[in-house]
């Protein structure tokens, strides 16, 4: 995979087990995200092979419905509040938003106070907690996140990190990519540098 | 207050020597030129149909016409003032010079001038038309400064949409009037079109008058423009602010040719002034029209424009009947177009399409409901009203406005889906200089599903009456028209709403 003419990602090699969770690290600019993005079907690699759960990753609906990411900017819709932003996410995967827990899932990322407010209105940390919220409300068997950490003060952090903990512990797999080491461990990540995946550095 | 440390006029000047100092030498009066040279070649090749709109050989409109516009002028004046600041600065200067430490007052006169000169030209061009379509001509000496008068008046309007930029506690009152003033206008407009109102008699308005009251509306402009200038400076920052990004998107969108600069910006104000309360999302229809639904229960005041709307097709009854066919088939568009802010969303960055994991054949039909529903009940209003005006022969209308409704809401949701404007086609050479299809293609989104309607345009213009066949043959091209526009352009096996 390349930029032009600058290569970014050469013979990478990563299997990730179900149920596992793994945190690439590494320095700002070494490929972090383009393979989360690549493993998400969002960037098309040069070369290569991927398979996620034994098939390619493509745009289908079971897909989406097997994976949640982070790795791209998120976008709401107008007009409806952030309570009514879980409620969609978990009525379109035929959940109810009562027995999923929608109003736990707001107090728990501190956005119960701002249930009402439109996510443009909130602020870069609160809307970060609301996607994750979303993210973690929905079911998913894979969760591919990129730097989730990011923009969320220390009480959220730990937070998101008991709540990545938890979806491990019930069965789903998690993809990440992470500067934070304190917050990958806390999660129960397994963290696996970015220069280890490859083999030939460019 | 401190006293201002800077001359701004100071400050402007040393920006426009560094400005210059990038520019080729004659620049600025080259491009001035050319939108002079811009002016006359237009000017000169649309000058009929320009007297056509301003000054008509004849007086061809009613006096309860004349009135409505001047009404409904009033209020669209006054509210497109308010949603353009009025008080605006350019983006550059609002991000160094609003914060410096320069005289606020001095620094936002000049753009109080403009928009003075600007709201003046507007208020003279509308009282000319007026004047051109309504007065009974030979026109008294004084009621040449008709021009004049409207200048005034559109400073006054401009005057108190300047305080009310300031945040006062009646500028949502203010708002609403303007609203009404509008609403009232194009309702007389109607009326006018229905009872074939009599035209204005000779010796209106009464010339003595006239003078009088471009008098008392100078004073009143001046009075206002003395208060103003008062407290100029005291004009709330958030408040310039906002309108600075107003121009700014305004020059983006008419610069990238990009109409939804403009779209998204209403759409964020209008919200985020908004104090919303989470709702339950209704169980018994599919989630995505739930949210339609939701939507357009938030938006009270459209519904309420679209079922006044309804009445809008009456003002072309004079028209050829092809005219008034496509005015009826194309407001199903604006009626579907009330919710599908959600499918302009999904276009722009499907990120929420993947987290709902919904197909896109599945999230198009779900979306297409409430459009197709609003469309339809628009058709079915406009049609039965035009027929109760006596404008359409016999027939069952109403049950035409019905079948032609999907045509209307699968436009609506086609134009939603454009996104942005492909401004990367290659430009054609014509004689009149080069041409970039792409704002074209953009703007007829949406308008070739409508062709699909091509039924009932043609029933409307022959005037013939209306039986069941015509009914069955526009219900059979509307079926077609979902169906095909579904397995056309949506997947069960992608989520994107874009095949790109």
């Amino acid at each position: 995979m390349s930029y032009g003419s600058t290569p970014v990602l050469v013979d990478v090699d990563l299997t990730v087990a179900e149920g596992a969770g793994v945190c690439i690290t590494g320095e700002n600019g070494i490929g972090k995200s383009t393979l989360l993005r690549c493993i998400s079907s969002l960037q098309s690699p040069d070369a290569g092979e991927i398979e996620v759960f034994g098939g390619p990753p493509g745009s289908t609906p079971e897909f989406w419905r097997a994976v949640a990411t982070t790795v791209e900017p998120p976008t709401w819709y107008p007009g409806l509040t952030a309570r009514e932003h879980a409620e969609l996410v978990c009525r379109a995967h035929g959940v109810d938003a009562e027995e999923s827990g929608v109003d736990e899932a707001l107090e728990r990322f501190g956005l119960a106070s701002h249930a009402d407010a439109i996510p443009p209105s909130l602020s870069s940390g609160q809307k970060q907690r609301l996607t994750l919220a979303l993210i973690l409300l929905r079911p998913s068997k894979l969760l591919i996140l990129d730097e989730p950490e990011q923009r969320l003060d220390p009480d959220g952090r730990a937070t998101v990190a008991a709540m990545i903990a938890e979806y491990l512990a019930g069965g789903g797999s998690v993809l990440m990519a992470s500067h934070d080491d304190v917050f990958s461990s806390a999660a129960g990540m397994s963290p696996i540098s970015m220069t280890d995946l490859h083999p030939v550095q460019a | 207050m401190t006293e201002a440390a800077v001359s701004v006029t100071e400050v402007r000047g040393w920006v426009r020597k560094r400005q210059a100092a990038h520019k080729e030498r004659g620049e600025t009066l080259g491009n001035f030129y050319f939108a002079l040279l811009f002016i006359a070649i237009v000017g000169g090749m649309l000058h009929r149909q320009l007297a056509v709109v301003f000054w008509p050989s004849v007086p061809n409109a009613s006096q309860l016409a004349g009135v409505s516009i001047i009404v409904a002028l009033i209020g669209g004046l006054y509210i497109a003032l308010r949603r353009l600041g009025p008080l605006a600065l350019s983006r550059p200067a609002s991000s160094w010079l609003l914060m410096a430490p320069v005289s606020r007052r001095v620094l936002l006169l000049p753009s109080l001038g403009a928009a003075m000169a600007i709201a003046a030209m507007t208020g003279a061009l509308g009282a000319l038309a007026i004047m051109g379509h309504v007065l009974a001509r030979p026109l008294a000496e004084q009621v040449v400064a008709l021009p004049l008068l409207g200048a005034l008046a559109a400073n006054v309007l401009l005057l108190i949409a300047l305080a009310a930029q300031a945040d006062r506690w009646w500028s949502g009152l203010s708002d609403t009037i303007a609203y009404l003033l509008l609403a009232a206008g194009l309702a007389g407009l109607v009326v006018d079109s229905a009872v074939h109102a009599p035209r204005a008699p000779a010796g209106w308005p009464p010339a003595g008058s006239v003078l009088p009251v471009v008098g008392a509306l100078a004073l009143i402009v001046l009075i206002f423009f003395a208060l103003a200038v008062r407290t100029l400076g005291r004009t709330p920052n958030d408040r310039i602010l906002e309108a600075a990004k107003t121009a700014g998107t305004l020059a983006d969108s008419a610069f990238g040719v990009e109409p939804s600069f403009v779209t998204d910006m209403l759409e964020r104000r209008y919200w985020a002034r908004r104090k919303l309360r989470s709702m339950r999302l209704w169980r018994r229809v599919p989630v995505l029209t739930a949210q339609d639904l939701l939507l357009l229960r938030r938006r009270p005041r459209r519904l309420l424009w679209l079922a006044g709307g309804a009445a809008l097709p009456s003002l072309f009854v004079s028209a050829p009947g092809w005219v008034l066919a496509i005015a009826v088939v194309l407001g199903g568009l604006f009626a579907g177009g009330v919710t599908t802010s959600n499918v302009r969303t999904d276009t722009g960055n499907p990120w929420m399409l993947r987290m709902l994991g919904i197909s896109s054949r599945d999230s198009v039909l779900q979306r297409c409901y409430v459009p197709v529903a609003l469309a339809t009940i628009w058709y079915t209003a406009a049609l039965s009203l035009l027929q109760i005006l006596g404008e359409l022969p016999a027939g069952p209308w109403w049950a035409l406005g019905i079948v032609l409704g999907p045509v209307g809401g699968v436009a609506a949701v086609r134009k939603a889906r454009t996104g942005f404007v492909n401004n990367s086609i290659l430009p054609f050479d014509t004689p009149m200089g080069s041409f970039s299809p792409g704002p074209l293609i953009a703007s007829l989104a949406g308008v070739d599903v409508l062709l699909l309607g091509v039924p009932t345009i043609v029933l409307i213009a022959l005037g013939n009456p209306l039986d069941l066949t015509g009914v069955i043959i526009q219900a059979t091209l509307s079926v077609l028209a979902v169906r095909a526009y579904l397995a056309g352009t949506t997947a069960k096996d992608r989520v994107e709403l874009s095949t790109h």
